[in-house]
C-alpha cells in the first residue's frame, strides 16, 4: 500500500517536469518577445550605442533567442538564476530570496490568524444556531471581509498609530511588533471564509448518527463537541490549509505597497514595470513550482485520510 | 469515523505544518547563505538585540505621546537623523551609480578630489588647491596629506589615478564615465580598449596629480564632483572584487554600519574626516514602511516627503503639519518637445502659438494642487546661473490665434501627435488640459499617445516623435547641463533637432570660458534665445514637498547629489 502512494507520488513529481519547462519556454518567449528592451530602460536618457552593445553582450540579449533560453536552463541547473539588471550585479536569488522570506513570514502569521480565529468563531456560530448571536457573529465577519484591503491599509494606520499610538509604522523586519498591523490587515478579511467553512461543517458532522451515539452513550456535551463534532469537522480544513499553501508566497500586493513592506508581490510589480528579465522568469518559476508542489500535497493528504482515492492512486490513476 | 482515519488525518495535518516550516526554514536558512557576508545578513543574535533596541524605542515614544507632547522628546530625544531613501538601484560602486538614490548614499561614503558644498560651488575635498593652465586645458590638483580610507589608509595621487583608470576600464561597464570624464585626454581610448592606461591622468608625485582635458571645458570640476569620479581603494577591490561594495571603503564622511536592502541603511560618521566631521551619532535611512507623512506625524521620522495629493491637506492651517512643511525647487524641468524639421513645427510661429495657447497657471493650481512652479524659463531657480529676467510665453489665446494664422499651416494643418511615455489608460491630466486648450484657442485637433518607457527614449534618440512630453533633471548643478546638452547642434541628448548658429557659439563660447559671471551672461543670452525660437515649451520646475522637524538644524534639500548629512544638528535640548 505504502509503495503503491509511493509511486504515485515519484509519478506525480515527474509530470511536473515539463509543466514547469513548458511554463519556463512560455515565459521566456513572452519576455523576451515584448517590443521592451532591458538595455534601453537600463540606460535611460544616458544611451550610448557603445555602451549598450557592449551590455547586451554581458546579459547575452545579442544571441539567438534559443541560445539564450538553452543558455538559462544550463545556469538554472547550477542554480543560477541569473542577474537583476536593474539592481545592479545582484544576482536574481538575492533580490527575491528576502522578500520570499518576507512574504512567507507574513503569509505564515496570517494563515495562523485566519484559521486561529476562523475555526472557534466558525464553531461557536454553529453550536449557536438558532439564536440571533449566529446571524450576528458571522454577519460581523462578513462585514470585515467586504471592507477592501485598500481601505483598510489607509484607515487603520491612522487609527491604530495616530489616534490611539498603539502600533508604529516603520517596517522593523518581520519579527517586530510593528508587523503586526499589516498583518491584522491582511487576514482578517479572510476570517469569514474559514468560519462559514467551519460552521457548515460542524452542522453537517452534528447530524452524523456517531454523534447521537456518542450522545446516547451518556458522553458530557463538552465531550461530544471536542471529541466527536469539532475533530471530524476540521476535515475540510486540510484543503483549505492546502489551497492557502502558495498564497503564502505570494504575498498581498496591497498590503505590500500601502505599508511599505519590502515582500514578493511588490518586487513582482517592480521586475515587471522595470522589464527586468530574469528576476520576473525567476519569480514565474518559483511560483509555478510551488503551485504545483501545493497541489500534490493535497493530493497526498487527501490519500492518507480518503483510502478511495488512495486505492484509485495506487492502482495507476 | 474510525480511529484510524482521524489518526490519518492528524497526520496529514501534521504534514502540511511540517511542509510549511520545512520550506520557511529553508527559505530563512537560504537567505542568510546566499548573503554571505555579516552587511546586508542579519545574524540572528544580531536581530535579537536590534529589536530589543527598537522596543525600547517604540517604549519610549509611547511614553512620550502620554505626555501629550510629541515634538521635544521621542524622535528629538536623540543624537540620531531618522530620514527616508529609496533602495539603491546599484551596488555602492561609484562607477556603477546612474540613479539617484544609490548616489545620495555613495556621495556620503566616498570623495573625490573635489566636492559641491550646500550653495552647490565647488569646494576642496581630498584636493586642498588646484591649478588651472594652458588656457583651461590642464588642472593641477595639489592633494591634502590627511586624507584617509575608512580603514586608515592614506590617499595618494596613486589611488585617484587608479580610481579614474578603473572607472575607464572596459570590463567595468560604467554608465558614466563618458559623460562625466569623457573630456580627459585618454580616457575614451582606454574606454574602446584601445589603451591600458589614462594618458591625460598622470602622477606628479604622491600628492599631486595633473589632469589633461582635450579641450579647456570650463565645468570640468563640476563634472569631478559625480560619484564616477570619487577615489576607490584599491586594496580592497583587489582583495574581494565581488562583494567589497558591501562595506566600501571609502574617504566620505561616512561608513556603513548596516545596510539592509529594502529595509534600512544605516551610516555612521567616519572618525578620521578631514574636513568638518558629522555631528549626529548615526543617519538612519528608512527604506520602507508604511506613508511617511502618517510616520512623521506619529513621530516615527524626522524627514518626510508629502505627496502631492496630500498637500492640500497639510498646507490647510488645521493640520499640525502646515509648520514643518519646507517646499523645495529641484533641479528639474519638464517640457512639451517639437520635431523642428518636421510639418507643422518646422514653422516657429507654429511653436509660439501653441505655448501661447496653454495656460500653465490654471493647471498647477487646478490639477497640480499648486505643487509646482510654473517655468518662466529653462534653467530652475535653485541653479547656479539661474537669472529671473528670462521670459516665456503667457497665457494669451488671442496671440496665440494671430501666430497661428501667419503661418504656413494656417490653412492646412497636417495631423499632430503628441507623445508621452506610459502605460494604458487616460493620459495625465496635464496633457489632455494641453490639448483642450490648444483645440479652444487655436482650433487644432493634438492627438496624445503613449508609448512604453524604453521604446520612448529610443524614438527619442531616433527623433521620430512630432511632438513630445519629457523631463530632465540636471547631473551636476550647470547651465550647460541643461542648455548645452539638450539644445547644442552636436549633442546626442539634442532630440527636437534644434540647431541655431547664434545659440552654439554663444554655448561653445560659454563652455570654455572661466569667468563664471560671463559665462552666465552667456548662458542667458542663449537660454533667451532658444525660448524665442521655441523648439520646446518648458512647462512646470518641480518642487519636493518636505515636513521636516524643527530640532533638526542644518537640513537642506540642494536638488542634486551633495554630501549634505555631516551638516545637519540635531537639536536635543527639547527647546
Amino acid at each position: 500500500m505504502s509503495q503503491g502512494l509511493a509511486g504515485y507520488v515519484i509519478r506525480r513529481l515527474l509530470w511536473t517536469v515539463p509543466v514547469i519547462i513548458a511554463i519556463s519556454i512560455l515565459v521566456f518567449l513572452l519576455l523576451r518577445l515584448a517590443p521592451q528592451d532591458p538595455i534601453d530602460s537600463l540606460l535611460g536618457q544616458r544611451y550610448d550605442e557603445e555602451i549598450a552593445q557592449r551590455l547586451r553582450q554581458k546579459y547575452g540579449y545579442d544571441r539567438p533567442l534559443h541560445i539564450q533560453y538553452l543558455k538559462y536552463v544550463q545556469n538554472l541547473f547550477q542554480g543560477d538564476l541569473g542577474v537583476s539588471t536593474k539592481h545592479g550585479d545582484f544576482s536574481v536569488a538575492e533580490v527575491i530570496i528576502p522578500k520570499i522570506r518576507v512574504s512567507a513570514g507574513m503569509g505564515i502569521m496570517a494563515i495562523v490568524l485566519v484559521f486561529g480565529l476562523g475555526i472557534p468563531v466558525g464553531v461557536y456560530a454553529a453550536l449557536v444556531r438558532g439564536s440571533f448571536l449566529d446571524p450576528l457573529i458571522i454577519g460581523f465577519w462578513l462585514l470585515i471581509d467586504s471592507i477592501p484591503v485598500f481601505v483598510s491599509a489607509v484607515v487603520a494606520p491612522w487609527l491604530f498609530a495616530l489616534q490611539l499610538g498603539w502600533v508604529d509604522l516603520t517596517y522593523e523586519g518581520v519579527l517586530h511588533p510593528n508587523i503586526i498591523l499589516p498583518v491584522f490587515v491582511m487576514s482578517l478579511p479572510g476570517v469569514a471564509g474559514v468560519a462559514r467553512l467551519m460552521r457548515a461543517s460542524v452542522i453537517q458532522v452534528s447530524n452524523e448518527e456517531y454523534v447521537r451515539t456518542a450522545r446516547a452513550k451518556g458522553l458530557r456535551e463538552r465531550t461530544v463537541v471536542v471529541s466527536h463534532v469539532v475533530r471530524n469537522a476540521l476535515l475540510p480544513m486540510i484543503t483549505a490549509i492546502g489551497l492557502s499553501l502558495p498564497g503564502l508566497f505570494a504575498g498581498s500586493l496591497f498590503v505590500e505597497l500601502l505599508f511599505g513592506i519590502p515582500g514578493i508581490a511588490r518586487e513582482s510589480l517592480q521586475a515587471v514595470l522595470g522589464f527586468d528579465f530574469d528576476v520576473v522568469l525567476g519569480l514565474v518559476l518559483f511560483g509555478s513550482v510551488l503551485f504545483v508542489l501545493a497541489n500534490i500535497l493535497i493530493d497526498i493528504a487527501y490519500g492518507f485520510i480518503d483510502p478511495r482515492i488512495r486505492i484509485t492512486a495506487a492502482r495507476g490513476g | 469515523m474510525s480511529n484510524r482515519t482521524l489518526g490519518l488525518m492528524m497526520g496529514a495535518v501534521a504534514l502540511l505544518i511540517v511542509a510549511v516550516a520545512v520550506v520557511f526554514v529553508l527559505v530563512l536558512s537560504g537567505g542568510d547563505g546566499d548573503d554571505g557576508g555579516d552587511t546586508p545578513a542579519r545574524p540572528a543574535s544580531d536581530s535579537t538585540d536590534r529589536d530589543d533596541a527598537a522596543d525600547d524605542r517604540s517604549t519610549q515614544e509611547a511614553d512620550d505621546r502620554d505626555d501629550g507632547d510629541r515634538t521635544t522628546g521621542g524622535i528629538c530625544g536623540e543624537n540620531r537623523l531618522v530620514t527616508f531613501g529609496d533602495d539603491p538601484a546599484t551596488v555602492f560602486d561609484p562607477i556603477q551609480v546612474g540613479d539617484a538614490s544609490t548616489a545620495e548614499y555613495t556621495a556620503e561614503i566616498f570623495g573625490g578630489l573635489v566636492t559641491l558644498n550646500l550653495d552647490l560651488e565647488v569646494v576642496p575635498d581630498i584636493a586642498e588647491r588646484w591649478e588651472i593652465t594652458d588656457g583651461g586645458r590642464v588642472y593641477t590638483f595639489f592633494l591634502r596629506d590627511d586624507v584617509v580610507f575608512h580603514n586608515g589608509r592614506r590617499v595618494t595621487a596613486e589611488d585617484v589615478k587608479y580610481s579614474l583608470e578603473r572607472a575607464a576600464d572596459p570590463a567595468n561597464f560604467s554608465p558614466t564615465v563618458l559623460d562625466y570624464l569623457g573630456d580627459i585626454v585618454g580616457v575614451r581610448d582606454k574606454f574602446n580598449g584601445r589603451a591600458d592606461d589614462i594618458s591625460g591622468v598622470q602622477v606628479v608625485d604622491e600628492y599631486t596629480l595633473r589632469i589633461e582635458l582635450t579641450e579647456p571645458i570650463s565645468y570640468f570640476l563640476q563634472q569631478l564632483t559625480y560619484t564616477v569620479a570619487y577615489v576607490v581603494d584599491r586594496e580592497q577591490i583587489e582583495d574581494d572584487p565581488n562583494n567589497w561594495t558591501r562595506r566600501p571603503n571609502g574617504t566620505g564622511p561616512f561608513r556603513i554600519k548596516t545596510f539592509r536592502p529594502l529595509e534600512e541603511i544605516v551610516l555612521i560618521p567616519n572618525d578620521r574626516y578631514h574636513l568638518d566631521p558629522p555631528k549626529v551619532d548615526e543617519v538612519v535611512f528608512s527604506l520602507s514602511g508604511g506613508s511617511l507623512s502618517t510616520r512623521f506625524q506619529n513621530d516615527e521620522i524626522h524627514v518626510a516627503l508629502v505627496p502631492a495629493v496630500e498637500l492640500a491637506g497639510v498646507l490647510s492651517g488645521e493640520s499640525e503639519l502646515s509648520e514643518f512643511y519646507r517646499p523645495v525647487p529641484q533641479l528639474s524641468f519638464f517640457y512639451l518637445g517639437f520635431n523642428v524639421n518636421e510639418p507643422p513645427f518646422d514653422d516657429p510661429l507654429v511653436r509660439q502659438a501653441f505655448a501661447h495657447a496653454i495656460n500653465r497657471e490654471a493647471i498647477n493650481e487646478v490639477l497640480f494642487f499648486d505643487a509646482a512652479l510654473v517655468a518662466d524659463g529653462i534653467l530652475p531657480p535653485t541653479l547656479p546661473g539661474y537669472s529671473e529676467a528670462i521670459s516665456t510665453y503667457p497665457y494669451d489665446p488671442e496671440r496665440a490665434a494671430e501666430l497661428l494664422a501667419q503661418s504656413r499651416y494656417a490653412d492646412d494643418m497636417p495631423r499632430i501627435v503628441l507623445t508621452f511615455s506610459g502605460g494604458g489608460g487616460d493620459p495625465p491630466d496635464n496633457l489632455q488640459a494641453y490639448q483642450q486648450q490648444w483645440r479652444e484657442a487655436l482650433g487644432v485637433e493634438v492627438e496624445i499617445e503613449a508609448i512604453e518607457w524604453s521604446a520612448y527614449l529610443r524614438e527619442l534618440r531616433r527623433g521620430t516623435f512630432q511632438m513630445y512630453s519629457a523631463g530632465w533633471i540636471a547631473d551636476y548643478p550647470d547651465p550647460e547641463n541643461f542648455l548645452g546638452k539638450l539644445f547644442s547642434g552636436s549633442s546626442r541628448l539634442n532630440h527636437t533637432g534644434y540647431a541655431s548658429e547664434r545659440v552654439d557659439a554663444l554655448l561653445d563660447e560659454a563652455a570654455t570660458l572661466n569667468d563664471q559671471e560671463a559665462r552666465y551672461r552667456l548662458y542667458h543670452e542663449a537660454e533667451q534665445l532658444i525660448i524665442d525660437d521655441a523648439p520646446i515649451i518648458p512647462t512646470f520646475w518641480t518642487i519636493s514637498h518636505y515636513l521636516v522637524r524643527e530640532c533638526v538644524q542644518n537640513w537642506v534639500d540642494p536638488g542634486t547629489i551633495v554630501p549634505k548629512y555631516r551638516y545637519i544638528e540635531i537639536d536635543t535640548s527639547g527647546e
